[in-house]
């Protein structure tokens, strides 16, 4: 239980740093590490105690894996994520080659 | 918005970073170049594969243009290269995909199977796996590129 409660707060983490930061790098910042923590939870929904990695070994069946489907849609995850995280810092740097500053609180005007 | 404040022209010789990060880098970039290829080549035996291994050898080429500056990058792999390289992946992928029709489905296995846990087995997988590979790594690269090569317009202007 205790792995997922610091799960839980590596996610607040990520969401404190989106909502409480002015600065448009820490905002992206904390939706990484919000991110990464739901990666996270994902990977440890799939462990299994004495488990071992979804690859047929020479030793190991398929009884004594741990669960591969969480393991494919982390890696879909990851890749979206990084999409995103690049479509966000191309904003970023939009933001900050027009208005010279990367405060939010500054970057008040809609038009112009 | 102030534009007085210009960053100091980039001498070609001063670009990127301190000397003691470029020897590092010049020491270690080949070892993650080579261990992002044992991924690849091993993602049919151990955990890993095209996608891991891509990104691994995207991130070596990441780290050169850190640590020697942009023109260093293109002068390694300019992002036409990247394009085609990336375009190649796909087309690769595709390819041994519908080669599968030589057996009547699509994803079919033509290639020997092989002896299970030799390297040279598995199939179509290892083939797959460095076509992925390619399009990862350099598709990860040119999103990589296409953020440093942008120019503000101070930068554009001098």
């Amino acid at each position: 239980m205790t792995q997922y409660f610091l799960c839980f707060v590596l996610f607040c983490v990520g969401l404190y740093g989106m909502l409480a930061k002015r600065n448009l790098v820490k905002i992206i910042l904390g939706l990484v590490v919000a991110e990464a923590a739901v990666n996270l939870l994902f990977v440890l929904v799939a462990y299994r105690t004495g488990a071992f990695a979804p690859i047929v070994e020479a030793g190991g069946g398929p009884t004594r894996m741990v669960d591969p489907l969480p393991h494919a849609l982390v890696l879909t995850a990851i890749v979206i994520g990084l999409a995103t995280t690049a479509l966000m810092i191309a904003i970023a740097m939009r933001i900050y080659a027009h208005y010279g500053t990367y405060d939010i609180e500054e970057v008040r005007e809609l038009k112009g | 918005m102030e534009k007085s404040e210009k960053p100091p022209l980039e001498r070609r010789e001063e670009a990127g970073m301190t000397v003691v990060v470029k020897t590092v880098t010049r020491l270690t970039v080949g070892l993650i170049f080579l261990y992002g290829w044992y991924i690849v080549v091993h993602g049919h035996l151990t955990p890993g594969g095209g996608f891991v291994g891509g990104i691994i050898l995207a991130l070596s080429f990441v780290h050169l243009t850190l640590a020697f500056g942009r023109d260093a990058a293109e002068a390694t792999l300019p992002a036409r290269v990247t394009g085609l390289v990336e375009g190649l992946g796909a087309l690769l992928f595709v390819g041994i995909a519908l080669l599968g029709f030589l057996g009547g489905v699509f994803f079919r296995n033509f290639l020997p199977k092989g002896e299970p846990f030799a390297l040279f087995s598995a199939g179509i997988v290892p083939p797959a796996n460095i076509a992925i590979c390619l399009k990862v790594g350099a598709g990860l690269f040119s999103v990589f590129l296409a953020l440093v090569f942008f120019r503000f317009d101070w930068e554009r202007r001098k």
